[in-house]
């Protein structure tokens, strides 16, 4: 993958892996977390404003941050993936309007409030504040996956592909499908970042999880008046919050350039 | 272009139509509502049904609907289940601070991002690009309130320059409180706006009528404001409308940290007290402020560069 290429590269795969394995891994890893005093310097990262240790909780508060967020985007893709490759693929100019239309219309409702009306209205669940996250991204990724499928659609290969008579699946999968891909995954980063902002936002907001759960953004929310007794309370949580986006947004900067040089235009 | 105009702005009316059903059924949806969160403990049940049919809660949800859109027409916002007082107030005591807010912020970035564009497009990959590139990538990968919660810690607790929090007082007689709210939500927008700026001249100095104008002469100064400054500004402006989401993301959380008693808060609190009128209100007025904003962009893409006839 000429998107590693580099050193800058392996620091950007590095910083998403580590918040990535110590969310997947830490719930498993066999640690002792032990309670003290508030904001104490007892364990390797001291102890929050309850008294609980803070490498412990890092452990096991990476699930919701990135797993609610992660879940987002897959639900995201699947919904609005499918509903803009069918736009696309219809020969019905009503089916593509009835599918596109009432998304434009959703299009301008501001994100952060959907989350939070529907995050409050189902306490603080975990599944309803993903679903929110991932309804908020549908009416994007639909209007992305259908222009790129369009492109693809429309141009000469796939003329050449129906004067060989190949077949509705080998076209519209085979190949509509695959070039795809390409604006899917250079969208992925952001989109991921972005689903990771909304979901650690309404924690922090506190309209999300409950407000001791061990998650990294509820953690930052809830010890900030500690921030000067003890930093890694705070400091710790936001840097692997901060590490996974930034790794993500880097790895999509590569990928948008690649397909970019690849496409010949001026990157 | 009027016939543009025309047709755009007839999609934000069926936008609306569709955006007010869709604020209705949300904040209808929420399970519980003011009668039961707040009198449980101290009411019997008929006392919560005897206040449930005096606030009109026990009506079907068609007919309160019909009978709020009904009322929001004639400018009527509804009452507060909670304060008792109109709704059209709170939204009216709550909406200075944000705007304050939010103008102060969109007066430092839109002059700060189609600068730092434009220089950074005008030297593409040279070395101040690089580095401008750098660091807006490195820090609009930084959530809102992490910026935030460390500018307090330095700025207001350790360093002691600046109030942490809102104690009351107008926001634009103490332009020291506004200094850490705008820089956080400086942040995030100033890239996001910049970088749209940078592909854009990059894409506007590429064209063929710009290398067209150089030939024939034209300076250097007025080929850039006159020729691709427009073109470049397009993506910016239709970013403006997704920056002004990130803007009211940010603004939740800066008037959280902050403790800034604007709209956001306003809602924040009125969704967790099941004020429904109060959340329909607040809710439906920035659903309409946002689609203007998208209009706005729109027409005013349009304007600049009169190319794109068709909607989509």
């Amino acid at each position: 993958m000429s998107v590693l290429r580099g050193a800058a590269g392996w620091v950007a795969v590095a910083l998403c892996v580590v918040p990535l394995a110590v969310a997947v891994l830490g719930p498993f890893l066999p640690y002792d977390a032990r309670a003290g005093l508030p904001y104490s310097s007892e364990g390797l990262l001291g102890t929050d404003g309850l008294g609980r240790d803070v490498l412990g909780l890092l452990l096991v508060g990476g699930r919701t941050a990135l797993g609610m967020a992660f879940g987002a985007v897959v639900m995201a893709y699947l919904v609005g993936g499918l509903v803009g490759l069918t736009a696309a693929s219809t020969r019905h100019r009503w089916l593509d309007e009835a599918m596109m239309r009432p998304l434009d219309v959703l299009l301008p409702l501001p994100s952060l409030l959907v989350i939070s009306v529907v995050a409050v209205g189902w306490q603080a669940s975990a599944p309803a504040i993903t679903v929110a996250v991932a309804m908020v991204n549908v009416p994007t990724v639909a209007r992305l996956v259908r222009a790129a499928a369009l492109d693809a659609a429309s141009g000469p290969v796939v003329e050449a592909l129906r004067m060989q008579r190949e077949s509705w699946f080998t076209i519209q999968l085979g190949y509509v499908g695959r070039s795809v891909l390409g604006p899917v995954a250079a969208d992925l980063g952001t989109r991921i970042t972005l689903a990771v902002f909304l979901v650690a936002s309404v924690n922090f907001l506190g309209l999300g999880l409950s407000p001791t759960a061990p998650d990294w953004a509820v953690s930052v929310s809830r010890n900030r008046e500690g921030l000067l007794l003890q930093p890694w309370s705070v400091l710790a949580p936001a840097l692997l919050l901060v590490s996974f986006t930034l790794g993500f947004n880097l790895l999509a900067d590569r990928l948008v350039h690649r397909s970019r040089r690849l496409a010949g235009s001026p990157a | 272009m009027r016939s543009y105009a025309v047709q755009r702005a007839g999609l934000a009316v069926v936008q609306l139509a569709v955006l007010s059903v869709l604020v209705f059924v949300l904040t209808s949806l929420l399970p519980g509502d003011a009668a039961e969160m707040r009198f449980t403990e101290t009411l019997t049940p008929s006392q919560v049904a005897a206040l449930r049919a005096e606030l009109g809660l026990d009506q079907p949800p068609a007919e309160r609907f019909v009978h709020w859109l009904g009322n929001v027409l004639t400018g009527d916002l509804g009452t507060s289940l909670i304060s008792g007082g109109p709704v059209a107030d709170i939204v009216r005591d709550s909406i200075g601070a944000t705007l304050v807010l939010t103008l102060t912020t969109l007066a430092v970035v839109v002059p700060l991002a189609v600068a730092l564009g434009i220089a950074m497009g005008t030297r593409e990959n040279g070395r101040l690009d690089r580095a401008i590139t750098s660091v807006t990538l490195a820090l609009s990968a930084i959530p809102d309130f992490v910026i935030a919660v460390v500018l307090v810690a330095v700025f207001a607790l350790k360093l002691g320059w600046l109030p942490a929090t809102w104690v009351g007082g107008d926001l634009l007689a103490s332009p020291a409180l506004l200094i850490l709210p705008v820089g956080v939500l400086l942040g995030r927008t100033v890239c996001l706006l910049s970088r749209q700026v940078r592909a854009g001249t990059i894409a506007a100095l590429n064209a063929e009528y710009v290398t067209q104008a150089r030939r024939l002469g034209v300076p250097r100064r007025q080929l850039l404001l006159r020729h691709v400054l427009p073109n470049a500004a397009v993506p910016g402006v239709q970013e403006l409308a997704r920056t002004g989401d990130t803007l009211l993301g940010g603004v939740l959380v800066v008037e959280a940290i902050f403790a800034i008693p604007g709209f956001a808060t306003a809602l924040v609190d009125g969704v967790e007290t099941r004020d429904v009128p109060t959340v329909q209100g607040l809710t439906l007025v920035l659903a309409v402020a946002a689609l203007l904003i998208n209009l706005g962009a729109d027409l005013v893409c349009n304007r600049l560069v009169p190319r794109t006839e068709a909607l989509r």
